[in-house]
């Protein structure tokens, strides 16, 4: 096994990471009496780990689905459904419904993967809307009216909490921990079996590996995430409707990855904190008077990056000049660091 | 029985709007692989336009097409020329489907700005007129639009099939690397075709708007519908395309009948993923 050593590039790169970490716990603190940037930060937190799920089936395995809100909205229902109809544990029922949305989707959608390339793709989306419309059908889930989560006071055991700073800590924690799981997925065996079913799945059978088990085992890892986010989402919210899985919001967390750079397990990342960084901002700004004004903003920058930084914004930081200033000047990396 | 007749005469007749939008897709497939993620938008532009010609202008829905036609035409050839065709050069097919997705809310949330989420309705002096034939009644825009489809489809099929263009596109389609060979100027073609599905897109929003509301996410169903078209049609396929249009209208509408309109998109979308992928396991078995 090898060992890697310290260099003081490296320790210099490492207490940057820990600066940024102590500035992201010491925020709250900072911002108590701002509950709508604390919002903003908690929405960024979420849809960039929706976005990291979606990046390993979409950016890692090249499966580009477009249903992935269902996955959140079936895990979103589900943990709500076991809060409400069975009195259950919020914390068990958010493990058990990522269990129960991972193992249905693996085994519903395990024949839609044999199918390639665009259909794949138009097959997600009516996967999607078909959980959809069952639920809007369904009448024990409240049909269209969706489920309201009792309000109560102030428990961890019940996930319930009056400010916004337990629920900014806990987001924090799922970002954090989903970006660890998915670098050490990136890394690994299974990381790199993906990556050679995205470049081309003949090859990757010829050397031995089973392209639709792989496919599923990351369609199942991807929607417990998803779940997760999902139950998150509904105990954060207290309210959860149908319109919750809706296509348009599929799109929405697939945006970051892409904007960010969908090969990059840190892409998500980026991406979800610039776009919703903006899109909040002119929200906030110009929502009243001119609605939708946020999503063109959305558009625009997509059509951007993808018209002149194909590779997304991580793509063009990793070869460009900035990148290399921050490394010599900043953390004065040095040129035996290089060789190690 | 009279009620299933007059179910099937509104299947056909939305089912000719799928057909439409579905050709147009089809085209734009057939050339270059690609999905278009915002044809749905296109309806729905075409829609505002006609809208816009008779609120404005006082110009008739039926004779706006041409105007429509034109404009949206220009639109798609601007669209292909500044941000497809460069796109293409990466054969990245997720970064090209995300262009025309994101293109899509960028119409779909401009017309949010510009026309508000209200929802809009043209009337005419003939808009309330009937006929019926036997049992069945149909109101006359519905009639006129049907006739419409109809000499568009048609139209349509003759343009690729006789004319030295659509020879050109069915050429392009079939192989472009050989399609260059023979001097046939490809880029241009792109643009000639994305043109032509964006207008076909147009002339179904301008014959619809008489008997359908306009509002900003008009197109959000349409474009999935002409998306369905399309695979159950055989991608590349033009006469898959119109009857699977058929189909998915009388589908939709005879569902409705039968098990209940809140069900109606439920059996659509499973018959979707049914269709799609017992033919592939079947595809699969003949290998």
């Amino acid at each position: 096994m090898k060992v890697s050593k310290l260099t003081p590039y490296k320790i210099r790169k490492r207490i940057a990471i820990a600066l940024l970490l102590v500035l992201l716990i010491a925020l709250p603190l900072m911002l108590s009496n701002k509950p709508y940037i604390m919002n903003v930060f908690i929405l960024i937190f979420y849809t960039s780990t929706m976005s990291m799920a979606w990046n390993l089936l979409g950016g890692m395995t090249g499966q580009n689905s477009l249903g992935h809100a269902a996955y959140m909205g079936l895990g979103a229902y589900v943990a709500a459904l076991f809060v409400t109809k069975a009195g259950m544990n919020p914390w068990l029922s958010m493990l058990l419904s990522m269990l129960i949305v991972g193992g249905l989707a693996g085994v519903i959608f395990y024949p839609c993967f044999l199918l390639k390339g665009p259909y794949f793709t138009l097959v997600s989306i009516a996967f999607g809307e078909t959980i959809r419309q069952f639920v809007i059908n369904w009448d024990f889930a409240g049909k269209a009216t969706g489920i309201s989560l009792p309000f109560g006071a102030e428990s961890f055991a019940e996930f319930r909490f009056m400010g916004k700073a337990p629920y900014y800590y806990i987001g924090l924690a799922m970002i954090i921990g989903v970006y660890l799981v998915m670098r050490k997925i990136s890394r690994s065996k299974f990381g790199f079996a993906l990556r050679t079913i995205r470049e081309d799945e003949d090859v990757a059978s010829a050397i031995g590996i089973k392209p639709m088990r792989y496919k599923v085992y990351a369609l199942i890892v991807s929607s417990m995430i998803a779940a997760m986010v999902g139950s998150f989402y509904a105990y954060y919210n207290r309210y959860i409707d149908p319109d919750l899985m809706l296509q348009s919001y599929s799109v929405e967390f697939v945006l970051p990855a892409i904007v960010g750079g969908a090969a990059f397990v840190e892409g998500p990342l980026v991406g979800g904190a610039i776009l919703i960084t903006l899109s909040e901002f002119l929200r906030n700004e110009f929502g009243a008077i001119l609605p939708g004004i946020n999503l063109i903003l959305y558009a625009v920058v997509l059509l951007v990056v993808i018209r002149f930084r194909p590779v997304g914004l991580l793509g063009w930081f990793s070869t460009s000049k900035l990148k290399n200033f921050l490394e010599t000047k900043v953390l004065k990396k040095s040129e035996a660091d290089e060789e190690i | 029985m009279e009620i299933f007749l007059q179910a099937c005469v509104n299947g056909l007749l939305i089912g000719g709007f799928y057909s439409l939008m579905g050709m147009g897709q089809n085209i734009i497939f057939g050339v270059m692989k690609i999905i278009n993620f915002c044809h749905g938008e296109m309806l729905m532009i075409g829609m505002y336009l006609t809208f816009v010609f008779n609120s404005y202008f006082g110009l008739d829905p039926y004779l706006s097409i041409p105007l429509v036609v034109v404009i949206m035409f220009a639109l798609g050839a601007l669209i292909q020329h500044t941000l497809i065709t460069p796109s293409l050069g990466t054969k990245s097919f997720t970064n090209l489907l995300f262009l025309t997705v994101g293109l899509g809310m960028l119409f779909q949330n401009l017309a949010l700005v510009i026309f508000s989420p209200n929802y809009r309705t043209i009337t005419t002096s003939y808009s309330s007129k009937t006929l019926s034939f036997g049992p069945v009644t149909m109101s006359l825009p519905k009639m006129i639009s049907f006739i419409g489809l109809i000499i568009v489809t048609v139209a349509l099929f003759w343009f690729l099939k006789y004319t030295p263009t659509g020879k050109k596109i069915r050429a392009v389609s079939q192989n472009p690397i050989g399609a260059e060979v023979v001097g046939i100027n490809t880029k241009r073609i792109y643009i000639i075709t994305y043109g032509l599905g964006c207008a076909l897109a147009g002339i179904a929003g301008a014959l619809l708007t008489l008997f359908y509301m306009v509002y900003p996410m008009v197109g959000a169903s349409f474009s999935f519908k002409a998306l369905i078209v399309v695979v159950v049609g055989g991608f590349g396929s033009i006469q898959g395309a119109f009857f699977a249009g058929i189909f998915l209208g009388l589908l939709e509408t005879l569902s409705s009948l039968i098990v209940g309109p809140t069900y109606r998109d439920l059996t659509v979308f499973v018959t979707f993923i049914v269709i799609l992928v017992v033919r592939q396991v079947i595809k699969l078995r003949r290998r």
